[in-house]
């Protein structure tokens, strides 16, 4: 994953054909984040949560992972959003962001989705001011008919270990 | 995740540094004998060569030009050392022993080929040069004294022909030794031959010898320099190996042998001998021995505490069961095998921890040569005598503490022991003496660094604390003697004011008390004028695991490591009093500044009409106490570092998970006092070692 000022693409499973995109979707607040599937290790029920004093806002604690301390971020607020309904903390994905392992709270997994490249519109090419750990937007269609498109929040992994810090 | 390239490069240089360090060590005992003017061991110098020889092999490998080159010029230097070309000497001495310096900083280079470095290497390839080869005086060939016979003679090659004259001119004895082998383990009964003569005598060549042997046995002739008598040579030898023979000096020259000088044509050349050696040295320690990252066995450490997990989570499903008359019998037995595990799980997290443990003469070793270089420099005669080598505690530490001793050994030379004309008008030895010892101490390792030199002046030092306006003179009158002494690691305050190219360059002993705080340890000092000073340090044998008091604040858990903690006492609202905004209590009649961690950590104090304590904790010569909420209790655990994302947080050392994965913030104490007191803001925060 590339970091830093340039805002990274996303770049097709070297194993499939038709240059599709796996990306996992969760639910965090109101808002469907995507990561690269690449960069996802794990999905945790989430362990004992413990809080780390002092630390800024976005760091919900740390949570201990087959030995390993990992810090658990909270993605709306990392992004500056407003969250209303605050929902229990659902699930733990495990994200390889380069130097390490982060847990990102999420109410729940929505799906596995092979992204075509078209279906990503990427921030570069946007107009609106998104956060630098936005890479774009990807519209996945709905499995279930009574609801429209879904729109799909891509995050760049690389560049959040730069932000973190 | 790791390039494959990588683990190779670092695989090269965790074998080139042994290397080095071993090479150190040999060149040292190389000195020593020289200055007690003993003639070198010649298994020694070949120790040397052979490591310098394996050195420019792997550095051409991978591409350490420089390394290469110097490591070349080495070679042949020894090698004319080897067969007496040349003569051992301060010079010759003087250049090896800058080569140890050169190899580390060249292997410490991020570009192995650095242009820039080039011109330094020249310099030195060309000094190396210039100890050059001095013919040793030519005497008349004293192997034409002994019958030893040509058909031995035509097969030595240069090498054991100059092992022959020189034990010849030694005065040692010559020996012809028959014995039969096994085929099969003919290598290790030679070795196992080396051993025993080692000290009394020296092997110069065997080979086969005409007659003898089978098809599972040879007999071989070795040719034996001794110094002991003949009848205890018999003694040693015969019967268990076979027969030994004198080899008696001819007063009369009747044939002489063909012409010694030139290496005979089909016998073995140096080097190809040498790359066999090299080859079975080598092939030998890689059966013995694996390097390994240390990050393996931290991963090793987390599967076990993985499996105390399952352990515990076995141990509630079986409870679950209790109370069945059904299963009685098996929940007996079910009990005893749980409480195996648990032995052997133990049993398993020890030798893990064990696998970590490093002999502290690591670090030992390389001081040897610091003190011998610091000595010459500065014209003082030092000997250093070093017990508890084999002491072994973590690698980290071993590794941190590098620098903090080596700064106390500098400090010892520089400003402790004498020159040799002061000690002689003492009437103290010329030769000062510099000991590092270490020992084991419970749970804590303890390492000295004791010189007999003039000591220090315990009211000058107070003096310079006053003039410095680290002390007030009302304070100062107060001090006992230990206290002045103490005022050494206080910041800013050298005990020398002229600044030498040994120590006080900036980094004093305040630093060294840092650096030592920060490993959990404690470092103390006792000296007594015109007798010598004695730094003691005491460390815990691994960071890895560290006793702590657990504890709660806003009912959240965590650990203070047991290190820093002096005692706990129960806390008293009524008697806080401010001292210009800071909350103090009295404690025994002194003032004890207090912190309270919930406020601090911005956490809700819930228990402030509970008992409460204050844990009065020490770092150097400051005290502080915490306020916190409950004691939980005491417990050994395995600080894990928090990621690099909360890395700029500070107070926390690193988190413990107290089972059931439940994580208790582990409190850095020296953060938090350095947060409190205002001084050293720059320090970095306490890494955590897992």
């Amino acid at each position: 994953m590339t970091a830093g000022a340039q805002r990274a693409t996303l770049v097709p499973d070297p194993g499939s054909d038709d240059g599709t995109i796996p990306v996992v979707a969760v639910l965090a607040g109101s808002e469907t984040y995507g990561f690269p599937l690449s960069a996802v290790r794990e999905i945790l029920m989430p362990p004992p949560l413990t809080e780390v004093p002092r630390s800024a806002e976005h760091f919900l604690g740390v949570i201990a992972v087959r030995g390993q301390i990992i810090t658990l971020i909270d993605l709306p607020t990392l992004l500056k959003l407003e969250v209303l309904d605050r929902q229990p903390l659902g699930r733990v994905i495990l994200v390889d962001v380069g130097d390490e392992l982060i847990g990102v709270a999420v109410d729940r997994v929505v799906q596995v989705s092979q992204l075509q490249p078209n279906q990503i519109e990427y921030a570069s090419a946007m107009s609106a001011d998104l956060s630098e750990y936005v890479i774009g937007v990807a519209r996945i269609p709905s499995e279930s008919s009574s609801v429209g498109d879904q729109m799909v929040i891509l995050i760049d992994p690389g560049a959040l270990l730069g932000g973190l810090k | 995740m790791s390039d494959p390239r990588d683990n190779v490069q670092q695989e090269f240089l965790a074998e080139a540094q042994e290397l080095v360090e071993a090479l150190s060590r040999d060149l040292l005992l190389l000195d020593e004998a020289h200055q007690r003017a003993e003639r070198p061991d010649s298994s020694l110098i070949n120790e040397i060569f052979r490591s310098v020889h394996t050195l420019k092999g792997i550095a051409g490998m991978f591409g350490y030009k420089h390394v290469g080159t110097i490591a070349h010029a080495l070679e042949d230097l020894l090698d004319d050392l080897r067969l007496g070309r040349t003569d051992i000497g301060d010079p010759l001495l003087d250049v090896l022993f800058d080569s140890v310096e050169r190899f580390q900083r060249l292997l410490a280079l991020d570009d192995p080929q650095a242009p820039e470095e080039a011109a330094g290497v020249d310099a030195y390839v060309a000094a190396v040069r210039s100890i050059g080869t001095q013919p040793p005086v030519e005497e008349g060939d004293p192997l034409n004294q002994y019958a030893i016979g040509s058909a031995v003679l035509s097969v030595l090659t240069e090498y054991e022909e100059h092992r022959l004259r020189a034990c010849i001119r030694e005065g040692m004895q010559l020996y012809r030794l028959r014995a039969t082998f096994d085929l099969t383990a003919i290598d290790d009964s030679i070795e196992a031959l080396r051993d025993i003569v080692h000290d009394d005598a020296e092997i110069i060549t065997y080979l086969p010898s005409l007659e003898g042997g089978n098809d599972e046995s040879i007999e071989l002739i070795v040719l034996l320099a001794s110094r002991v008598p003949e009848t205890e040579l018999k003694a040693h030898f015969e019967g268990q190996y076979g027969t030994v023979e004198a080899i008696e000096e001819q007063k009369h020259l009747p044939t002489v042998p063909p012409n010694l000088t030139s290496i005979p044509p089909g016998s073995q050349s140096l080097m190809s001998e040498l790359e066999d050696e090299t080859g079975q040295a080598s092939l030998r320690s890689v059966a013995n021995s694996v390097r390994v990252d240390i990050r393996k066995l931290d991963d090793l450490m987390n599967v076990v505490g993985e499996l105390s997990l399952v352990r515990s989570a076995v141990g509630r499903a079986v409870a679950g069961l209790d109370g069945d008359p059904k299963y009685r019998q098996s929940l007996q037995e079910l009990d005893r095998l749980g409480r195996g595990f648990e032995r052997q799980l133990s049993e398993l997290r020890t030798r893990i921890l064990d696998v970590r443990m490093v002999p502290l003469g690591q670090v030992f070793s390389k001081f040897a040569r610091i003190v011998r270089q610091a000595a010459r420099e500065h014209d003082k005669q030092v000997r250093l005598v070093v017990t508890g080598a084999n002491t072994e505690m973590d690698k980290l530490i071993v590794e941190e503490l590098a620098d903090p001793l080596m700064h106390l050994v500098r400090n010892a030379i520089d400003h402790g022991i004498e020159s040799v004309e002061t000690r002689m008008r003492l009437a103290k030895p010329a030769e000062g003496t510099l000991a590092l010892n270490a020992y084991h101490k419970g749970r804590n390792v303890v390492i000295e660094v004791e010189d007999d030199g003039g000591g220090m002046n315990a009211h000058k030092l107070r003096e310079k604390a006053v003039s410095r306006g680290l002390l007030t003179a009302e304070d100062g009158q107060d001090l006992t003697r230990q206290g002045m002494l103490d005022l050494v690691f206080l910041p800013g305050l050298s005990t020398n004011s002229e600044v030498t190219d040994l120590s006080g360059r900036g980094v004093g002993m305040d630093v060294v008390k840092t650096n030592i705080l920060r490993m959990g340890g404690v470092v103390s000092i006792a000296s007594e004028q015109g007798i010598g000073t004695k730094i003691t340090v005491t460390l815990p044998i691994t960071l890895a695991i560290i006793r702590a008091l657990i504890i709660t604040v806003g009912a959240r858990l965590f650990a203070l490591p047991i290190s820093a903690v002096r005692e706990a006492i129960p806390f008293a609202p009524q008697d806080v009093r401010t001292i210009q905004g800071r909350k103090v209590i009295t404690m025994r009649g002194e003032t004890l500044p207090i912190c309270d961690l919930a406020p601090l950590f911005g956490l809700r104090g819930a228990r402030q009409q509970a008992s409460r304590f204050v844990i009065v904790c020490e770092m150097g010569n400051q005290e502080l106490g915490f306020v916190v909420d409950e004691l939980v209790g005491q417990e050994d655990v395995i600080i894990k570092s928090l990621g690099p994302t909360l890395s700029s947080v500070r107070g926390f050392a690193g988190a413990s998970d107290l089972g059931d994965k439940k994580l208790a913030l582990v409190l850095d104490a020296p953060a938090l006092f350095s947060e409190y007191f205002g001084g050293g803001e720059d320090l970095p925060s306490v890494e955590a070692r897992v």
